[in-house]
């Protein structure tokens, strides 16, 4: 069918022309496969953004894939251009490229238009086929739709001098509007007259016509209107969506001649983008490279290795490896990482200064699979001894490998911001850039924006969007809505329609951004074989691509990764060296020291990295880790893969009869997987023990075996993954395993579907699980103050974080004008060590003006009162007052409130006076040029001021700094809650399967994708926490309270397993009415009434993380 | 008095004859010498009451021009003035 089709589509939006095309590339290309299209062009709105995914996805499907784009013309105007050769394809970088260079001038919070000029356009016309643009907004067409006729021809004629008779051309357009036909007629005319020839295109906007109202929602969305207002934007009807060849020849009936040249045109665009990129790496072709690689290598060796016993095995390795590199011809790729490292040295030292504790320090440490290679640990680039920790490097590096290795490097966040710019300066703007990434609509995204273009009442999206979840499955959303907002309004005609829009929006990208770290070099120019944009953040930019497109290109991506606990580990060391005078070396602390053990097996864990989550703590007790080993396991446990493919209770039920047991013997589905599933006790926790499987039972090679594994992490993999089934039970079954074994270890790869680590990865992470349990326990207040400086990261918010380390008898102190800095620090007072909240923990307040402040006490002294404050410390009234609000101006007014490890009794009178003493001084004025300091006036005498009640402190606490440093919330309702309900720690005492009752403020919620719809929840109050199973049904019934409430009761059955404590909870409650009866009985009622402190405290109470949207 | 007032540009009820494929061959007994334009509209789908025409500028038989529709929904046509 496809060589008889009569068109070819030349002229098409993928969801990457952002908020306008409807589908992505993938949708197009299976849509035109299906149709029958022989050939494809994509011409997204100033962008190749999504041309790699789709001509990939093309060739697999059979369409053959043409590239383009719609550009913008300086006055608003739309050209289409379509790459004929190698030549073209550079132009058409070089143009996208000028057209996006100055979309980040305008200051504003988005990008400004990308634009290009007609003189550009000239200068970039070779190899490049220009059609004369849309029926709306095209160059040509869209003059005679203002009826410029004379302008429309006058371009018409310059863009057909610029490109030639053969290059330009006419496009006609029948998008079904009124003039459609007058305007073809002008057209063709024009053309007739120039002696230009007239083409077809379909101006497709997505793949089919049911998605044709996403389109006009995007429309809405993108002109920030309701879908009323917007409809002079909009297509006005539904032929946009992409029809069948012979149905787009039907519709251009009058045009038979520029329909078939479609298929003339299509022809003559012979570029492969796939192919023809000429793509090269610094070093790629260094003649010298293999022999310096040897040489640095083996010396390296010889120093590393140096009486070691596995000195031996090392040699063998790393000649193996560099066989293996010279083979590829990588040589020059480990020699430019090498380079990248040094250069990241330098950048460390100077960013960490020479008598920083963290001096000692490498700059970064590996990630991912290359932590497996030697090659790689000789030169830096891992931190890990891939033959002590016996790592197997074949996922990372083998002699069949098509695409180029990943290389993953975690900083931290410091350095990392410094070396990027660093790595532009050295290769050279035009030769680096960062990877592009694209968000994609999720539930909470859909709601806000397309509730805002169905004009529906703001107050409703914001209570449907607090509600609804990063994960959710088909049907959810409905539920949610309803849950939030009740049945009748979600049954609106608006609600439904949004809601019948909700999975066609979901993973549509809504705009273009910036991959976390991910960096691509190039020899040649980068802007010759992708363009080059931009990015938000001053300085910084990116190519048109996003990683995995990249990978399809071939271009070398070095990720510079920012890790939250690699910087927190790090300022925690500092922490140490300033407070205690102590130096330490991560490198060199006992790695076998019990009580951290011990701490870890007792899930005592908060805030370690990556085993402080709460199916981590569920599962520490069950696993009880004992060494590095087990630690990298344990990472890699509680994953996806692992869980939905059948590994962690084996694992965890194996360890336990290994435990009770030391002769038991592991069970494995066929002797030949027990070479390589040993060290997991016959279970798959490891990516690459997908390909070594495969290669053991099923005789995969071992690039069959990593295709298998890129089949599984990449969203084309559902057909992919049917081919590779099919081999591996034929494989396995030649080498005389069952077919039901074969079939059942399949189930096991296919559940585990590449959501997993790469042991290497794991080890890597394990380290420094290790690493911060360790500062943890020996350093708990520098590792508490750490966290807080590095915050946002991990899965608990700031108060809990400060709880948990309180009822470890770290003492927390507040912020205070005459003591605390810009960050968190640790401070010596009586009794011991202090973390004293920093300046710059008040919301609110500007930076610099904290930075004035504590520049100008270290430079004048401690400042004397209120109005010295004022007069010295360049902070406008506003920063004043909230500072008095947060208590951080308690000592000034005379109260000199000691750290508030127990509530100070003059607290509340100190922050009213200080409030009044702010509010009553002269205060600065900021001007362009500076802040006008205040005159040193003392403010009249403090009238008799009744002191912030206990909810007044809270709020107050909430609201300023997030954290709640004195009494726990809890502790004031507690007289209220009554005797049924239980404190955290009066679990531990009752026997399980009891009813029990537990309240507390919501620290944390988790809805695991593999959990099947139970909700997990971590209460916190006075005592400690409480982990709360939520069975689907209880869900159902108390959806808004699981999703949405800061503080719930709970009634359930206690349930303690091996070492953990969960309540099963059948019923729920919020605590509001307690809230307000509480404040009633104890404050002073005349001002506040039960409604307002309970709606206050709702607002300001902490946002419990969710555990599904993990932040490092 | 001031006039009541009038809703410009509404659909009113017409009688059309149908050819194969749905263009019109007839209204209101005029013969279509030609369709000069042809297009479609569907908007407000959100809404209650969706709108689905096609749309059909008309030269008829006495030199007139007509615009017609005809709605998805009801399958009725209606004149409009343009």
């Amino acid at each position: 069918m496809g060589a008889s089709a009569p068109y070819v589509e030349l002229h098409a939006h993928s969801a990457f022309s952002f908020l306008d095309g409807a589908s992505t590339p993938l949708e197009l290309a299976a849509a035109a496969a299906r149709l029958g299209y022989p050939a494809f062009a994509l011409t997204d709105h100033d962008g190749v953004w999504g041309s790699m995914e789709f001509a990939e996805a093309c060739k697999d499907l059979g369409v053959r894939p043409l590239t383009g784009a719609e550009v913008t013309l300086r006055e608003g105007a739309h050209l289409t251009l379509l790459v004929e050769d190698a030549a073209g394809y550079r132009n058409l970088c070089r143009l996208l490229t000028q057209a996006h260079s100055q979309t980040r001038d305008g200051g504003g919070r988005g990008p400004g238009q990308p634009s290009v000029t007609l003189e550009q356009l000239e200068e970039h016309a070779q190899g490049l086929v220009c059609l004369s643009g849309c029926a709306r907004d095209g160059a040509v067409a869209g003059q005679w739709e203002r009826g410029e006729t004379a302008a429309g021809a006058a371009i018409a004629k310059r863009l057909l001098s610029a490109f030639g008779p053969d290059s330009f051309l006419i496009e006609l357009q029948r998008p079904y509007w009124r003039r459609d036909r007058a305007r073809n007629r002008w057209l063709v005319l024009l053309a007739e007259r120039l002696g230009a020839r007239c083409v077809a295109t379909g101006n497709v906007h997505s793949h089919s016509r049911e998605r044709a109202r996403l389109q006009d929602v995007f429309v809405a969305v993108r002109l920030g209107m309701t879908l009323e207002e917007s409809e002079p934007g909009r297509r006005g009807n539904s032929t946009s969506a992409l029809a069948a060849p012979a149905a787009m020849a039907a519709r251009f009936g009058e045009h038979p001649r520029a329909v078939a040249e479609t298929l003339y045109l299509a022809e003559r665009l012979r570029f492969d983008l796939t192919k023809e990129l000429g793509y090269r790496y610094p070093k790629a072709e260094d003649p010298d490279a293999d022999r310096s690689l040897v040489e640095v290598c083996r010396s390296l060796l010889a120093e590393r290795y140096a009486g070691s016993a596995h000195r031996a095995k090392a040699e063998e390795r790393l000649e193996t490896e560099l066989g293996v590199i010279r083979h590829l011809g990588l040589s020059g790729f480990f020699l430019l990482h090498r380079d990248l490292l040094e250069l990241a040295r330098e950048v460390a030292a100077e960013v960490r200064g020479p008598d920083s504790a963290r001096s000692v320090m490498p700059p970064g440490r590996g990630r991912g699979s290359s932590v497996s290679s030697i090659v790689c640990y000789l030169t830096g680039l891992s931190h890990v001894d891939p033959v002590q920790a016996d790592l197997f490097s074949g996922r990372f590096l083998n002699e069949e490998v098509k695409t180029m290795p990943d290389i993953d490097l975690d900083f931290p966040r410091d350095i990392r911001e410094k070396l990027i710019p660093e790595v532009h300066r050295r290769y050279g703007k035009d030769h680096s850039a960062l990877v592009a990434a694209f968000p994609t609509y999720r539930p909470r995204g859909i709601v806000r924006d397309l509730g805002k273009a169905f004009g529906l009442p703001a107050e409703e999206i914001d209570q449907v969007a607090k509600m609804v979840g990063f994960h959710e499955r088909k049907g959810e959303l409905e539920r949610d809505v309803g849950a939030a907002i009740g049945e009748r309004r979600m049954s609106s005609p608006r609600w439904r329609a949004l809601l019948s829009l909700c999975d066609e929006a979901m993973g549509i990208p809504r705009h273009a951004s910036q991959h976390p770290g991910g960096m691509v070099i190039s020899t040649r120019p980068l802007i010759d074989v992708c363009p080059v944009v931009p990015a938000a953040m001053e300085g910084r930019q990116i190519v048109q691509w996003d990683k995995d497109s990249c990978a399809d290109a071939g271009f070398l991506k070095i990720d510079l990764l920012g890790l939250g606990m690699l910087s927190a580990v790090e300022r925690c060391v500092e922490e140490v060296g300033r407070a205690r005078g102590e130096r330490l070396d991560l490198s060199r602390i006992p790695y076998d020291d019990a009580e951290t053990y011990e701490s870890i097996r007792a899930a005592d864990t908060v805030g370690v990295f990556q085993i402080e989550s709460r199916a981590q703590m569920q599962m520490l007790p069950r696993t009880r880790p004992r060494d590095l080993d087990d630690l990298t396991v344990q990472v890699a446990l509680v994953r996806p893969g692992p869980i939905q493919g059948g590994a962690v209770h084996p694992y965890i039920e194996r360890r336990k009869r290994l435990r009770e047991d030391p002769g038991y013997e592991v069970p494995y589905e066929h002797p030949l997987l027990k070479p390589v599933l040993e060290d997991t006790l016959g279970t798959i926790v490891f990516q690459e023990q997908v390909i070594e499987v495969a290669m053991g039972l099923a005789g995969f090679s071992s690039s069959e075996a990593e295709g298998l594994r890129r089949a599984m992490s990449r969203k084309r993999s559902e057909a992919l993954m049917l081919a590779y089934h099919d081999s591996f039970i034929s494989g396995a079954e030649a080498q005389d395993v069952p077919k039901e074994v074969a079939e059942r270890v399949w189930a096991q790869i296919q559940g585990f579907s590449g959501f997993g680590f790469p042991k290497a990865h794991s080890a890597a992470f394990g380290l420094l699980a290790y690493q911060s349990a360790w500062l943890r326990i020996h350093y708990a207040p520098e590792f508490l103050c750490a966290l807080l400086n590095e915050q946002p990261m991990g899965f608990y918010p700031p108060d809990a974080l400060v709880h948990e380390a309180q009822r470890r008898g770290v003492r927390v102190a507040g912020p205070d004008a005459n003591r605390s800095g810009v960050p968190c620090h640790v401070e010596r007072r009586r009794g011991g060590l202090v973390v004293r909240v920093g300046l710059g923990y008040v919301k609110g307040v500007r930076k610099e003006e904290m930075e004035s402040l504590v520049a100008e006490r270290e430079r004048g002294g401690l400042y004397e009162g209120i109005a010295d404050l004022a007069s010295r410390a360049g902070a406008g009234r506003a920063g004043l007052e909230l500072l008095a609000w947060a208590g951080a101006l308690d000592a000034l007014v005379g109260t000199g409130s000691e750290p508030a490890t127990l509530p100070d009794p003059n607290l509340g009178a100190g922050r009213r006076r200080a409030l009044w003493g702010a509010g009553a001084s002269g205060t600065g004025v900021r001007h362009a040029e500076g802040m006008q300091m205040a005159l040193p006036l003392e403010p009249p005498e403090t009238p008799a001021l009744e002191p912030l009640g206990d909810w007044e402190q809270v709020i107050a606490d909430y609201r300023s700094t997030g954290m709640v440093l004195g009494r726990h919330p809890m502790s004031l309702m507690r007289g209220e809650l009554g005797p049924r309900v239980c404190r955290s720690d009066d679990l531990e005492r009752l026997l399980s399967g009891r009813v029990v009752e537990v309240a507390g403020l919501v620290v944390a919620r988790q809805r695991p994708e593999t959990a099947k719809g139970v909700v997990f929840m971590l209460l916190e109050d006075e005592r400690g926490t409480v982990n709360l199973v939520v069975p689907p049904p209880v869900y159902e019934s108390y959806r808004a309270l699981v999703r949405a409430a800061p503080f719930v009761r709970a009634k359930g059955r206690l349930e303690r397993h091996e070492g953990t404590t969960n309540v099963v909870v059948s019923q729920l409650g919020d605590l509001d009415g307690l809230v307000s009866a509480t404040e009633k009985a104890k404050q002073d009622p005349r001002r506040r009434t039960r409604e307002r402190a309970a709606a206050e405290l709702q607002a300001v109470a902490p946002l419990a993380n969710s555990f599904g949207r993990g932040r490092r | 008095m001031s006039p009541r007032p009038r809703r410009l540009y509404m659909p009113r009820p017409v009688s059309v004859r149908a050819e194969r494929g749905g263009r019109p061959g007839a209204v209101e007994g005029l013969a279509v010498e030609a369709v000069r334009e042809e297009w479609l509209l569907e908007d407000l789908w959100w809404s209650p009451e969706p709108i689905r025409r096609h749309y059909f500028e008309l030269a008829l038989a006495d030199g007139r021009v007509a615009t017609v529709f005809r709605c998805a929904r009801s399958g009725r046509w209606y004149r409009q003035r343009a």
